[in-house]
């Protein structure tokens, strides 16, 4: 064999994270790169989808006491329903909330949107810190069930169904999405996007598709939390939904170029890609260097964020000009 | 704003000078302070109530409240100046106001000089920074409405912050104050002469200052105009550049001077600044974007809505109440519900006057017109004279 089966591991791990990214990234992509809407709050509903999920598919945790003394406060579900349902509900609650956000902003203009969606991440993560004994705090609850369990456990082959798993959801994701954008329902989308006062005098009720938009894209986050949560087998509030989450998001669907989904897609896998990178080289790095790398990584993607917006907003992927016949 | 009637359009605009006929009362001016006093007096009975109720020691967190709000108020104002100028929400303003307090503290710290020194240098290098910032990022994003310069701003952010934390590392940092007791006003209740007393007068002095530049000098008048109105600004003459520039210049140097009073009351993180953004922008909604006497209403409501929340807080926290956990870990909750009550309620701000479409607009008050038994030409009217 010419790669051993620890570097497959290795690469699919990078594979599924950057198609849970994708997933986000399509999500985000609806929303703002086919209607305009600006979402600052996308590690909001993608924690959202993930506790949900959790809640849905784990099996019962009580609070854990030996002694007196608290060693792991519990955790709200442990339904232990089947992983389908669990990422149905996870969608259901994530395009939910994102619909109650957006509710009171759609009719202004969209850095309100923006201001009171990174709130609302905010927020949320502020709750899933604190709020011990449903989220069971910054503890985390591991053991989340994975898409197959293998018995004896198989590193490798866990992966690979991962994988599988996931790229099978991201195929289905794109002939939908691609359906529903070629629609005439898409094609309000983008009018609403170009002009929504014009989109109004046509007749056309732009806050219903702009709440049933915003709606879908939060879904898709909570899909990717369900994602995130069946793949990565843990889930803990304070790193993995930070606001930088919501950052690396927009700049891979920049990259990629709004308004199409390979673009989206694209991005994702490039993005993280460099993310993914930097972690395999912290070896090979200087000493002094190892320690700050994720910074410089952060401070690549503020920079990345700026040239891109100014010199190329338009991405990699050019979105497909449409002409009037 | 407005009431600044009788001076012809001046010719320069840009040399200052106060403009002291503006300084008379103008009727609508009396109007707004009666209103104030009312309001005031309201508050005051309220206090005086939960005084009595508690125990005055619950006035403890007023003070507090009046800390808090005096630095939202410093920050508040100098974002939404440039959202009034430039027309975009400055996601960086946070990070700036981290990077203002970690100058200072360079300064104290390398330089030798006092905190008052490092709070004043800092002001003149985050002025310049602002100027910078516009030059070579948001100049090119003029006329691409709001979402590119929001996206430019949170990349300018996160350079800010992870450039923190690679000079600074992620270490947390505390201003070398003096170590003094707590002036006792009455038994149980005491202010601190830095933390509390020092930080409310610079905010107030900062209040006073920005009312002075706004409404009493050329450049000030310039800034409103071109807030106002920027194709009618550039036609009357006025530079908007400069007037851009100087805008840049004054809301990274309040940036600054906020980020040293946040770093005082608490310690020097690098996400100290992105912490508060939310409290900042929440200021700024609740007063109605871009008007800085807004900015100074709804930094009061947000920093002691916040910090008068606690005690209701501890109560919930309370194991024969509901036994919420971390209970006052809640209370940045508050600003946030507040802005979003304020976006259903008034888009507009609480002060501010609503724009003449706002009636066929927002679906509440369609729904309040609905429940009203009032004819919607009259409360058309009623809208007018406020503001």
């Amino acid at each position: 064999m010419a790669i051993d089966t620890g570097t497959l591991t290795n690469i699919g791990f990078y594979v599924f994270v950057s198609i849970m990214f994708a997933m986000l990234a399509l999500g985000f992509n609806l929303q703002w790169g086919y209607t305009g809407l600006f979402n600052a709050g996308i590690a909001g509903f993608f924690l959202i989808g993930a506790y949900v999920a959790v809640f849905a598919i784990t099996p019962p945790a009580p609070p854990l006491i030996i002694g007196g003394i608290k060693v792991y406060p519990g955790h709200l579900g442990g339904y232990s329903l089947p992983l389908p349902v669990g990422a149905l509900v996870a969608m259901f609650v994530s395009g939910a909330a994102a619909a109650l956000v957006a509710l009171p902003t759609l009719r202004l203009r969209a850095d309100y949107l923006a201001i009171a969606t990174l709130g609302f991440a905010e927020v949320v993560r502020i709750f899933a810190i604190n709020l011990e004994s449903v989220t069971a705090g910054t503890i985390g609850i591991p053991g989340i069930p994975g898409p197959i369990e293998f018995n004896p456990p198989d590193a490798f082959l866990n992966t690979m169904t991962k994988v599988a798993v996931g790229a099978a959801i991201l195929l289905g994701l794109l002939i939908v999405l691609q359906f529903m954008v070629e629609s005439p329902w898409g094609r309000v989308l983008r009018a609403v996007r170009e002009d929504e006062e014009a989109t109004m005098a046509l007749g056309k009720n732009t806050a219903g598709y702009k709440l049933q938009v915003f709606a879908l894209g939060g879904a898709l986050m909570g899909l990717a939390g369900w994602f995130f949560a069946i793949t990565i087998n843990y889930v803990e509030p304070s790193g993995s939904f930070a606001p930088a989450v919501t950052f690396s998001v927009w700049v891979m669907v920049i990259v990629g170029g709004s308004g199409n989904h390979r673009g989206a897609i694209i991005g994702a896998f490039v993005i993280y890609g460099l993310e993914w990178l930097s972690v395999q080289l912290k070896d090979l790095a200087p000493k002094f260097l190892a320690d700050t790398i994720p910074y410089i990584r952060l401070m690549l993607v503020g920079v990345l964020l700026i040239v891109l917006i100014i010199y190329r907003p338009e991405g990699i992927l050019r979105e497909r000009k449409r002409v009037l016949r | 704003m407005g009431g600044d009637s009788g001076s012809s359009l001046p010719r320069r605009y840009w040399p200052r000078g106060l403009n002291w006929a503006a300084l008379r009362f103008t009727p609508a001016f009396r109007r707004q302070l009666l209103r104030a006093v009312v309001v005031a007096i309201i508050f005051l009975a309220f206090l005086a109530g939960l005084a009595a109720t508690f125990g005055i020691a619950i006035l403890q967190y007023t003070l507090a409240g009046f800390v808090v709000s005096s630095i939202v108020i410093v920050a508040a104002i100098g974002l939404t100046l440039i959202y009034g100028i430039r027309g975009f929400a400055n996601f960086a303003y946070g990070d700036l106001m981290t990077l203002g307090a970690y100058v200072a503290l360079l300064v104290n710290l390398n330089g030798g000089l006092s905190l008052v020194w490092g709070a004043i240098i800092s002001f003149m290098v985050l002025a310049v920074a602002g100027i910078l910032v516009e030059i070579v990022i948001f100049s090119h994003l003029e006329g691409r409405g709001p979402v590119p310069p929001i996206v430019a701003s949170v990349g300018l952010g996160l350079i800010i912050q992870n450039g923190i934390r690679t000079v600074a590392t992620t270490q947390q940092w505390i201003y070398p104050v003096p170590a003094l007791q707590e002036i006792p006003i009455v038994a149980g209740l005491g202010i601190h002469p830095i933390r509390g007393i020092g930080t409310i007068v610079v905010g107030l002095s900062f209040v006073l200052a920005a009312h002075i530049l706004l409404k009493y000098t050329n450049l000030g008048k310039a800034m409103r105009a071109t807030a106002d109105n920027l194709e009618l600004a550039k036609a009357t003459g006025i530079d908007t550049k400069r007037v851009t520039y100087a805008a840049w210049a004054i809301s990274c140097g309040f940036a600054s001077t906020a980020g040293v009073l946040l770093g005082l009351s608490g310690v020097l993180s690098p996400v100290m600044g992105f912490n508060v953004l939310l409290l900042i922008f929440a200021a700024v909604i609740v007063g109605g974007i871009g008007s800085p006497y807004g900015a100074v209403l709804g930094g009061l409501v947000i920093g002691l809505s916040q910090e008068m929340s606690v005690p209701l807080l501890i109560w919930l926290g309370q194991p024969s109440v509901i036994g919420l956990e971390h209970s006052t870990a809640y209370k940045v909750a508050i600003p946030f519900i507040i802005m979003i009550g304020v976006l259903i309620l008034r888009p507009w701000g609480i002060a501010g006057r609503p724009p003449a479409f706002a009636r066929r607009v927002f679906f509440v008050e369609r729904i309040t017109q609905a429940f009203s038994r009032r004819p919607a030409q009259a409360k058309q009217v009623e809208g007018e004279e406020g503001g």
